[in-house]
């Protein structure tokens, strides 16, 4: 930011074109916004705004998918991850049901946040049956924190966060895919492959 | 912060003048001198409200002005109306169920035909009317203009582009063409006229004032179309895309005749009470029904699901 402050008295601008242009490029600008922009990212609404183009005879048809998402949720985000895991690839329903019978508080507003979701695929998004949908993604993210201070002995002081939370969640059509039964065998493949594909750094 | 700012700055002034004085002699002419002073603030991306905003923010804004001694001045509730077009379509046309071959001995053909001629008197001095502002108008080539500019609205809204849109069509039609399908694929086009579109009715209604007038002229287009409409996804909603339909139009042109720059606008279409019912959409829908007490049996209760009326309507 640039302040640029002046005599009193103002020049005559025949006198010292100079300082007359000078004067000129560091007036402050009008109608110039100089608070802080609220920068919130809106792009899990905005995939709801995707248009695909038109399916051939022959295509499958395309299953429809809901992006919804709570911002802001007077919640831990780290509380809020063990909700979003219990109810992912669950049908609708099934998820519903099981927040129900949640005692945290995320439940509640995770089970808002999925009947919203539902009522605007059924509006607004072409999906025939409201029941015929399964939860395909949900998460929890960081949201934005105010900062109090903590007041401690000895006139020392902590920072706290008052933490928020958002929730999102995407909706598809169709019945829950089936999950793939896992062996151990697996897993131990897994975690072998895992391991053998680390890079080394700076190793022969 | 503010202190220790103005206290060196004023250091500084107070050099800058002492230097000119001993410049100048003591001649008491201060010479201007700019001085760029940048100040580096911190770059807040988010300002977190103060403690306990929400309650001071609630109080009534006016209230509190007034008592710090600012009176607000009269608010105006202030409403913009368009006089670009008209509001709706005035004085209907009423299209003849069977485009008019009852025969007049019978009770409603003589109705008919009664109500056609009364109609069709009013619509020559409309017509005349028109042609006092807009001498180009002529009944015989004005169906083909209007044709012509239905095609290119619909062409214009399969691309949703306003801005030639909004020169084809009307401010009142254009929500009404537009609203709901800007997610969605919208394939139509126009195969052919199968009778030439002619001139039905005239109106010259006015609005505001009497000398403001509107040029209101409804077109009969037998035609032959192709209309498919694509969900957000590429699902087909409706209609076919290699299905040709035979499709009878009643549409309303409208020009503000006054107005030099005015143009032939679509302005809306009028459906028939006797038009055949749309095709129903591929979906299954909740209807509302009652709500049942206990005990209550759903089929006792000989629900019988509402059906519209068949009116005439505008669109």
């Amino acid at each position: 930011l640039l302040f640029f402050i002046f005599n009193k008295a103002q020049p005559p601008p025949l006198l010292c074109p100079s300082v007359r242009g000078t004067a000129l490029s560091g007036r402050p600008p009008a109608g110039l916004h100089t608070s802080a922009a609220l920068e919130v990212n809106k792009n899990w609404e905005r995939r709801n705004l995707q248009l695909y183009p038109p399916q051939l005879p022959g295509e499958p048809r395309r299953a429809a998918e809901v992006h919804h998402c709570r911002r802001q949720i007077k919640y831990s985000k780290d509380k809020m991850w063990y909700l979003a895991k219990m109810i992912r690839g669950l049908s609708i329903d099934q998820a519903i049901t099981q927040l129900e019978f949640n005692d945290k508080k995320g439940a509640k507003i995770v089970k808002e946040v999925l009947l919203e979701a539902q009522d605007m695929a059924v509006k607004n998004h072409n999906v025939e049956y409201k029941s015929n949908l399964y939860i395909a993604e949900s998460h929890s993210g960081k949201g934005k924190y105010l900062k109090r201070i903590r007041y401690h002995g000895r006139g020392m002081f902590g920072i706290m966060d008052k933490v928020y939370c958002h929730y999102f969640v995407k909706l598809v059509e169709g019945p829950p895919p089936a999950a793939e039964p896992r062996t151990g065998l697996d897993q131990a493949q897994e975690y072998l492959l895992g391991l053998r594909s680390r890079t080394v750094r700076h190793s022969l | 912060m503010a202190v220790p700012l103005r206290r060196t700055l004023i250091a500084l002034h107070r050099a800058t003048c002492n230097n000119l004085k001993s410049a100048d002699g003591w001649v008491d002419v201060r010479q201007p001198h700019p001085l760029v002073v940048p100040v580096r603030g911190k770059k807040r991306h988010f300002i977190p409200p103060a403690v306990g905003i929400k309650e001071k923010t609630k109080a009534d804004p006016e209230a509190r002005a007034r008592a710090a001694g600012l009176v607000f001045r009269q608010q105006y509730v202030e409403r913009s109306i368009n006089i670009s077009c008209t509001a709706g379509i005035f004085d209907p046309y009423i299209p003849p169920e069977g485009d008019a071959r009852l025969s007049t001995l019978s009770r409603e053909g003589l109705k008919q035909r009664t109500e056609q001629l009364r109609q069709s008197a009013a619509s020559q001095l409309a017509i005349r009317k028109i042609k006092e502002h807009d001498p180009l108008f002529n009944t015989k080539t004005f169906p083909e203009l209007a044709q012509d500019i239905f095609i290119q609205a619909h062409m214009a809204l399969t691309q949703f582009n306003k801005e030639k849109l909004h020169s084809l069509v009307t401010e009142r039609c254009y929500p009404e063409m537009t609203r709901g399908n800007r997610l969605k694929t919208i394939r139509w086009s126009f195969v052919e006229s199968l009778e030439p579109p002619r001139v039905v009715h005239a109106r010259c209604p006015d609005m505001v004032t009497k000398t403001n007038l509107y040029g209101q002229v409804t077109l009969r287009m037998h035609s032959r179309q192709i209309l498919a409409l694509y969900d957000r996804f590429g699902r087909l909603l409706l209609g076919s895309e290699d299905e040709p339909k035979d499709v009878l139009e009643y549409l309303v042109m409208e020009r503000h005749v006054v107005n030099p720059y005015g143009r032939w606008r679509l302005h809306g279409k009028i459906v028939p009470a006797w038009a055949p019912p749309k095709d129903p959409i591929t979906k299954t829908v909740l209807i509302p029904g009652p709500k049942l007490k206990p005990g209550e049996d759903f089929d006792a209760l000989q629900f019988e699901v509402p059906k519209p009326q068949s009116v005439q309507w505008s669109k």
